[in-house]
């Protein structure tokens, strides 16, 4: 009798579960899906993009776009490109959203990048780094409104190239992105400073908790300088075995986004100084009217500073708002058509442009150092040289070679 | 561990006609040959992605179930199919349906190579071996970004012309999973299959018989090892995407969990653990986060309520015991 | 890489490291040794209790501070929240399931893992969180020409002082005999007019004890954030494997193993690392196929 009864719950949990998510009929708000990670280490920053995109629609939903409000629907992929891709092929045969938007994992993007192309459904890539989803494989259905690898791998290589070092070690997670941002910071490296040489690289697996083992292997090859391509929650290890290994304070050091809150905040006064970072934002600097006015929406909705994936969050929705806007139709063609070369207003200050011919967000890129100051408990960057999006970004006829066109 | 006893005695003819499950199955057949043209397009997806799934999952079984292995690394051969038929359709110009032939016998080929050195060793520790040796192919996979695509997976992957539309590419999985279904059960119902559960259930006495154990185990391997790469080239035709993750251990977990869900001691167990799993997995997302909380939920309550996994329990309701291929025994190691 | 040569002080530092790194490991695969000895259950949700352990030593910590007094309160607490979760686990509904198949248990500890991940979410968020190391442990000196983290030596303090602990307790108390002997025989044991399910409960309880002390130790030298419990428990599982089934001593075999052919390693090889562990273990499975040391069954 028991068991009759807990199998005719399941029965019924899963019946009614298969009926009630028959596609939505209902007057027309914009529909956004969205999917990405929210479990497992990635979650922090999907989490925090959410974040960024809700306060933007908070503000946008207000008066509203060609008469109707912006709706989103999130999905978890849990870090797996193979659910991704089925959570995206739900959202757009079930949920007949208008547009996709996503994620931080690589491989899931560019997957759900060649089902956009399929679908004819535009796709905005928020957080993954990967160049080739405007580059190589790009195409007109896709966008990205944050950096990638390789405009990262050129501000970084500015920077460097400017010290007086020569003999470099690569390290970092051993995954695409850990090895993409390498390869950037060395091809754009060399290319201003051709007597630069690698004397050797470690790659470790992603999220390995213990990194003393390899720093101080590092150390024992005594470079000049030492290159750190990490993600995530592995920039916090090695953030942490920097400053237990003390090595931070005998080899200069640089990883893109070392200077992220994200990162740096759970260290508190124990994150390692004199760091070498970039990033291409930061809730402290440049400190406009508009970037304050924005920190203080976002830490009084949210209760944490955003980060850069907040500030991509944010921009994305307004660059979803304005294009439907330009399009003055509810049609996917006419939104892509608007979206490209559209510029808008940044929470930053100053505006931000998504160019037309591989589009790509033209973002600018901080280059600091951390350092501990009075006014907070956790360091930040300092000595904050910007480089101008154009400055780092591949240009146009670069794209259109890696794409063979 | 598995006890039971199989029934080789009875002609294949005698036992097709009077299993009482044929015609409900021929039903459900029917059902799904005509669900393209009625329902909407992602169903249509889905219950695709569940053959696929569901083949992957009886596939484990032969092992699992049947062998009495502890097959811990089943995807590994799910991912080298997969990633074969990828790499010959996007590296090579060979036509394609030699792609489709070599992606399982990539995987059986594989298969024989781990479970040669699996076979020598027993329970936990051929488990755990084949868990190393196939991590060691999917940092392989993993790392080489060069040919394999490396962690971003390979996308794209041209359908052929036949399979173009995705109703197509339904129909091609559905009957290659039928064919499947028809070849497992005559391997399990065979002399073969009789001697593999045999062996799982007392490998000394069968030993003293005169039965090479090892021999009959590998085979057995490569046998689910093949099925495991047709399931890989169909997952290729579903999504026209390979990823490494396709060989990392939890996948491999999942499989092992879709058939213990479904009753790990019958034919068709599996499937239904698998459907299970992926109907929860696209629909319980939809409306919580915390969606893993729910699976490990429902599999406690499956634990308590329902300990023969589900199908083991329509089974017994249905008083059909000697259909099962063992009784659930009690807890002694 | 290959070709150049490593003086005796780098070496030397390089395999401390690895032998610290190597304490870790052992506490957290000695409880799951211990686990499978005497349930016979591998315990798949031994890592989602390594992860509530460090989790729950941020939340200790956090209220009260990083002196070293907070320090080792923390050390002490932090695992027994752990022990205090999987009693109720064990009670509630583990126990009920001992008479069932082993594949139950373990589809149990699966299902445990899950519903452990997410609650581990749902209390402290996806947020990183960090713990401080009291001010003594800080910072590094010299060991052979390299920065030794003090932690590091640390644990190379306690990890013996674990392993000394657990002998006296298996070997001399009566409870750690009771546990031996119905790892080998829990019929017997029963038959002697002893519960059988209360030693369970027992050696339950103290094998997550001993992950959530991992958690603890492991929390200020690396950052704490969801989905540790899956970077653990593979390779917990291959340390458990090689050292023989049930046996703690294998596991401080395997640990050391594996955390001295990690930095080893990392020294010779480091574009390679992502195969070390598996291919430590293929190569002493194929050597010695049950295991280095004698599984307990």
């Amino acid at each position: 009798m028991k068991k009759l009864f807990v199998f005719t719950i399941l029965t019924l949990v899963v019946l009614t579960s298969l009926v009630a998510c028959g596609p939505q009929k209902a007057e027309r708000p914009i529909k956004v899906g969205i999917i990405d990670t929210y479990s497992g280490p990635p979650a922090v920053y999907a989490e925090d993009a959410l974040n960024g995109f809700k306060l933007a629609l908070d503000e946008i939903n207000k008066e509203g776009v060609l008469g109707t409000t912006i709706e989103y629907t999130t999905r978890d992929e849990q870090f797996k490109p193979d659910v991704a891709l089925s959570m995206a092929k739900e959202l757009v045969l079930n949920e007949e959203v208008d547009l996709l938007v996503g994620t931080i994992n690589s491989a899931a993007a560019l997957a759900i990048s060649e089902y956009a192309k399929e679908e004819k459904v535009p796709f905005i890539v928020w957080i993954s780094k990967s160049e080739k989803i405007t580059g190589e494989q790009g195409h007109r259905y896709v966008f990205s409104t944050g950096e990638n690898t390789a405009m990262a791998g050129k501000a970084g290589a500015s920077a460097l190239a400017q010290k007086p070092y020569t003999k470099y070690w690569i390290a970092g997670d051993d995954y695409e992105y850990g090895h993409a941002i390498g390869d950037s910071v060395q091809r754009n490296l060399k290319a201003l400073k051709p007597d630069v040489e690698v004397i050797g690289e470690s790659w470790w697996k992603t999220g390995e908790p213990d990194l003393i083992p390899y720093l101080t292997a590092i150390t024992a090859a005594k470079p000049d300088a030492v290159i750190f391509c990490a993600g995530g929650a592995s920039m916090t290890n090695v953030l942490k075995a920097l400053k237990a290994t003390g090595m931070s304070e005998q080899v200069p050091i640089w990883i893109h986004t070392a200077t992220d809150h994200a990162v740096l905040k759970p260290l508190g006064a124990e994150a390692p100084e004199g760091v070498m970072g970039t990033m291409d934002y930061h809730f402290y600097y440049p400190d406009t009217p508009e970037n304050q006015a924005f920190v203080k929406a976002f830490e009084e909705a949210y209760g944490s500073s955003p980060g850069f994936p907040a500030f991509h969050g944010y921009i994305t929705a307004r660059f979803i708002a304005e294009a439907f806007k330009k399009a003055g139709a509810l049609d996917k063609e006419k939104f892509i058509d608007a979206l490209e070369g559209l510029k808008i207003a940044s929470p930053a200050g100053g505006e931000l442009e998504m160019r037309a011919c591989d589009h790509q967000a033209v973002l600018p890129m901080y280059l600091g150092v951390t350092k501990k100051v009075p006014e907070y408990d956790f360091l930040i960057s300092s000595d904050i040289v910007t480089v101008s999006g154009d400055g780092v970004m591949p240009t146009c006829d670069e794209i259109k070679a890696v794409r063979g066109e | 561990m598995f006890k039971g006893v199989g029934n080789p005695s009875t002609t294949l003819r005698t036992r097709l006609v009077s299993h009482r499950w044929l015609w409900p199955a021929v039903g459900v057949f029917i059902i799904l040959l005509i669900l393209p043209p009625l329902a909407p397009r992602f169903y249509v997806y889905i219950f695709a992605l569940i053959f696929v799934t569901a083949l992957l999952a009886m596939s484990l079984n032969l092992t699992v179930g049947y062998g009495g292995l502890f097959q811990f690394h089943h995807s590994v051969f799910y991912g080298v199919g997969a990633y074969t038929l990828a790499l010959m359709l996007t590296k090579t110009s060979l036509p394609m349906w030699v792609g489709f032939i070599a992606g399982p016998i990539m995987a059986a080929v594989v298969g024989l190579f781990i479970g040669w050195f699996c076979v020598r060793l027993s329970q936990l520790y051929f488990g755990m071996l084949q868990i190393s040796l196939g991590s060691l192919i999917w940092a392989i996979v993993f790392r080489w970004y060069t040919f394999t695509g490396g962690d971003d997976g390979i996308h794209g992957i041209p359908r052929p012309p036949i399979l173009s539309s995705s109703n197509r590419a339904y129909y091609f999985i559905l009957f290659a999973l039928v064919i499947c279904l028809v070849a497992m059960y005559i391997i399990v119902k065979s002399p073969f299959g009789a001697t593999l559960q045999a062996v799982r259930d007392n490998p000394q006495r069968c030993e003293a018989v005169g039965i090479n154990v090892r021999r009959h185990q590998l085979m057995a391997i490569v046998i689910a090892t093949f099925f495991a790469g047709v399931a890989g080239v169909l997952f290729v035709v579903l999504e026209r995407s390979v990823f490494p993750s396709l060989l990392f251990w939890t996948l491999s977990l999942e499989i092992f969990i879709m058939c213990l869900l479904g009753g790990w001691f019958t034919f068709a167990g599996p499937m239904l653990g698998a459907a299970i799993i992926v109907a929860l997995r696209t629909f319980v997302g939809k409306y919580t986060e915390y969606w893993t909380l729910v699976l490990g939920v429902i599999l406690i309550l499956l634990i308590f309520f329902l300990p023969e996994g589900v199908m083991g329990y329509f089974l017994r309701i249905g008083g059909s015991a000697n259909r099962r291929i063992g009784e659930s025994g009690k807890g002694a190691g | 890489m290959l070709g150049q040569s490593f003086s005796f002080a780098a070496l030397a530092s390089q395999f401390l490291v690895g032998l610290s790194r190597a304490m870790i490991l052992f506490v957290v695969c000695a409880g799951l040794s211990f686990v499978l000895g005497v349930l016979r259950v591998p315990n798949v949700a031994h890592g989602a209790l390594y992860m509530i352990g460090a989790f729950s030593a941020y939340s200790i910590s956090t209220l009260l501070g990083s002196s070293p007094a907070g320090f080792w309160l923390t050390l002490i607490l932090a695992p027994l929240v752990v022990a205090l979760v999987s009693l109720i686990a064990e009670r509630a509904l583990f126990c009920h399931l001992y008479q069932r198949e082993h594949l139950m248990l373990l589809l149990f500890t699966f299902a445990l893992s899950l519903i452990l991940g997410d609650l581990v979410k749902l209390v402290w968020g996806a947020t990183y969180r960090s713990v401080l190391a009291p001010a003594f442990l800080r910072g590094s000196f010299p060991i052979f020409g390299s920065a030794f983290p003090r932690y590091n030596l640390f644990l190379l303090v306690i990890g013996p002082l674990v392993a000394i602990g657990l002998w006296l307790f298996v070997n001399k108390t009566k409870m750690g005999k009771i546990s031996r002997a119905a790892a080998v025989d829990r019929e017997m044991v029963g038959a002697l007019g002893i519960n059988v399910s209360w030693v369970f409960a027992a050696a339950f309880v103290i094998g997550c004890y001993l992950a959530g002390l991992g958690g603890a130790l492991v929390a200020p030298t690396i950052s704490i954030t969801l989905g540790m419990d899956h970077n653990i428990i593979i390779e917990a599982f291959l340390i458990v494997t090689i050292g023989g089934l049930g046996n703690i001593w294998g596991a401080l075999v395997g640990s050391l193993i594996f955390g001295v052919t990690q930095s080893l390693g990392v020294l010779f090889w480091p574009q390679f690392a992502i195969v070390f562990p598996y291919t430590a273990v293929v190569v002493v499975l194929l050597l010695r196929p049950t295991g280095l040391l004698r599984s307990v069954w």
